[in-house]
């Protein structure tokens, strides 16, 4: 489903030293997989799945989606594989503080270009009320616990029905049972919705739960 | 919900949330179109009362008067104190002039009244019978003076309803009493109704004492008339009767010596003053809306910078750089005209309050300036902090802490 190919990217930090943040990276991930990408803080874990959720351009190398060729979309045709075919989640939940849970959840909604086939706001109640949230619906992301924001963010990242949801520590800024019980979301996703994940992490206990796992230090795939 | 609706709903959200910023920012623009919209009203209203004031003066009236008043759409600064002075020969020439329904001579002269121990300043307005009829002043009290009177040189005045309030304590007590004038006697024959006016620099007519001009020639030796006024048939139209009239005038005097001018030329000399005058305001006020567009422009960048992270958020679900634009956009532009509503509103609060002494009124064109206006400056001054927020780049935005 993604590949990517002789993928680098690296940051001009003055005008001597170019710091190389991905080294090379050839992967592909297959429709279904559960994967995991584990490394320590700074190895590149982060850069790597914003260029996967083409949110970020690799400095060299080819990107392909479903075989296609991305690195010569324009803004406007990334914005909408960014909208379509990618959802976020993020380890600092990354929602609107002054937009209501319903709200957040329904963003995703108001830039697509293209016909929505079902009712956002139907779909935005029916995830929430599958997240156990049903009463959340017109609070504010800073009036809920982190557990709850982060599956208010889970939500907003399927409201599209993505084929590709890359998370990115999502259990990072969550106590122990407000972690795992997200990992189990994600993991339901999975099995029962068939739903491609990629998890970001440097946790091994939480790589040890998918069923494939990258490694990555100092931007190079082990 | 589409993506307009929902961008407009989150920002009037947003203003509501921060209503002494809100406030502030648009201050300049509340500033601006109430000021705008205030000095329209008072164009408006001035006009209004100009034009009230000429409605009552009666229609169809012709003025023939010495020297050069209206000079290329304005009132001439010199050669209104010209040496020419008519006489009765002007008058019979005039009211052979066809389309002349009737030619009156004009009298005037500023005079102190005295009733007894009081004494009032008045203006003497002298003429024939006819005047009445052609300025539509009726009596309210008493009777007017006729051509018997204007013949018999009667020692009669009529007289305006504020001045004989002045002289007796109301208008029912003149009548039948006299009034002395350079020691001169005249018995009051009746009281007119009221026409409104005065102030302004306008002539209170409500003040004047009209007698005929016959009698008046006791002030008056040498028998001139200061102007002449010629109404016209109804039916026949004004500019036909004006070029008749000069021609009659052109027999005897000069191009220079005199003027023939009717209402609607003196209200356009007028109108052309207030003009100029309203350019100059306006162009005030439009100093002020630009100075409140620069702070709209201001709290937009700020406001740009606090939201970078929403921006990045943004971008990562799907918008485009043109749905950023929109969305900056539509904020600037209803902080601008939410500036230009409340600077409506407060302009019909004053409005509603000088409508008490001033007839200033605001109408439709003002309020679709004024939000014209407010609009295009969110705009224009929105445009750019809205281009600096559409081309972050998505991941530096939200990367951004
Ligand atoms: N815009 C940038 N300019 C310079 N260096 C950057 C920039 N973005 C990321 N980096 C660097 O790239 C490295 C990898 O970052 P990141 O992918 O966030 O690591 P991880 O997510 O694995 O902790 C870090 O050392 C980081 O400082
Ligand atoms: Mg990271």
């Amino acid at each position: 489903m993604i590949k990517l190919q002789n993928v680098n990217k690296s940051y001009q930090l003055d005008d001597e030293v170019i710091f190389i943040a991905l080294n090379n990276i050839n992967l592909e991930i297959e429709q279904g997989e559960f994967t995991s990408i584990i490394g320590p803080s700074g190895s590149g874990k982060s850069t790597l799945m914003h260029i996967i959720g083409l949110l970020d351009q690799p400095t060299s190398g080819l990107i392909f989606i479903n075989n296609k060729d991305v690195s010569k979309l324009n803004d406007n045709e990334l914005s909408s594989l960014r909208n379509t075919f990618v959802g976020f989640v993020f380890q600092q939940f990354n929602l609107i503080n002054k937009l209501t849970v319903l709200e957040n959840i329904l963003i995703p909604t108001i830039y697509t270009r293209s016909k929505l086939e079902f009712d956002p706001i139907e779909k935005a109640r029916y995830l929430l009320k599958r997240f156990g949230l049903e009463t959340k619906e017109k609070s504010f992301p800073n009036k809920i616990s982190g557990g709850q924001q982060q599956r208010v963010a889970i939500a907003r990242a399927l409201i599209m029905t993505p084929q590709l949801i890359l998370a990115d520590e999502p259990t990072g800024n969550l106590d122990t049972k407000s972690g795992s019980e997200i990992l189990k979301l994600l993991h339901e996703l999975h099995e029962q919705e068939k739903m491609t994940v990629v998890i970001v992490t440097h946790d091994p206990n939480i790589a040890a739960t998918t069923n494939r796992k990258i490694e990555i230090k100092d931007g190079k795939i082990q | 919900m589409n993506h307009f609706t929902f961008v407009l709903k989150s920002a009037i959200e947003d203003f509501s949330r921060n209503k002494g910023r809100t406030f502030l920012t648009s201050l300049g623009i509340v500033i601006g179109v109430l000021s705008v919209v205030i000095l329209i009203a008072f164009g408006l209203g001035l006009r209004k009362y100009i034009n009230d004031q000429f409605q009552s003066l009666g229609s169809n009236l012709i003025r023939v008067v010495p020297g050069q008043i209206l000079r290329s759409g304005g009132f001439s600064s010199t050669g209104s104190m010209t040496t020419i002075r008519f006489d009765f020969r002007d008058i019979l020439k005039l009211e052979r002039v066809k389309s002349a329904e009737f030619v009156i001579p004009i009298v005037t002269r500023s005079i102190t009244v005295s009733m007894g121990k009081g004494t009032e300043p008045a203006t003497l307005y002298a003429s024939t019978a006819d005047i009445f009829l052609a300025l539509n002043l009726k009596a309210q009290h008493g009777g007017i003076f006729t051509k018997n009177d204007v013949d018999k040189r009667s020692k009669i005045a009529v007289i305006g309803p504020k001045i004989a309030v002045k002289l007796f304590g109301n208008e029912d007590a003149a009548i039948g009493k006299n009034i002395k004038i350079d020691s001169q006697t005249f018995k009051i024959e009746g009281v007119l109704e009221a026409k409104g006016g005065g102030g302004f620099g306008g002539p209170d007519l409500d003040s004047f004492i009209y007698m005929p001009h016959t009698t008046a020639q006791v002030f008056n030796p040498d028998k001139k008339f200061y102007a002449i006024i010629v109404k016209s048939k109804s039916d026949i139209n004004i500019e036909t009767a004006k070029q008749e009239v000069k021609t009659a005038m052109l027999k005897r005097y000069k191009e220079d010596d005199f003027s023939v001018i009717d209402q609607a030329e003196l209200l356009g000399a007028i109108e052309s003053i207030f003009g100029v005058m309203n350019t100059v305001l306006v162009a005030i006020a439009a100093v002020s809306l630009v100075v409140g567009g620069i702070g709209i422009m201001n709290i937009m960048y700020v406001t740009v910078t606090e939201r970078i992270k929403e921006i990045g958020i943004r971008r990562a679900l799907g918008a485009r750089t043109s749905d950023i634009l929109l969305q900056f956009l539509v904020e600037s532009v209803a902080l601008s005209v939410l500036g230009g509503l409340m600077g409506l509103g407060f302009a019909y609060l004053i409005v509603f309050f000088i409508q008490n002494f001033f007839p200033a009124y605001i109408d439709l064109n003002s309020v679709v300036l004024a939000l014209g206006v407010s609009s295009v400056i969110g705009i224009v001054f929105g445009v750019f902090p809205a281009k600096k927020a559409a081309n972050l780049s998505p991941i530096d935005a939200i990367r951004s802490e």
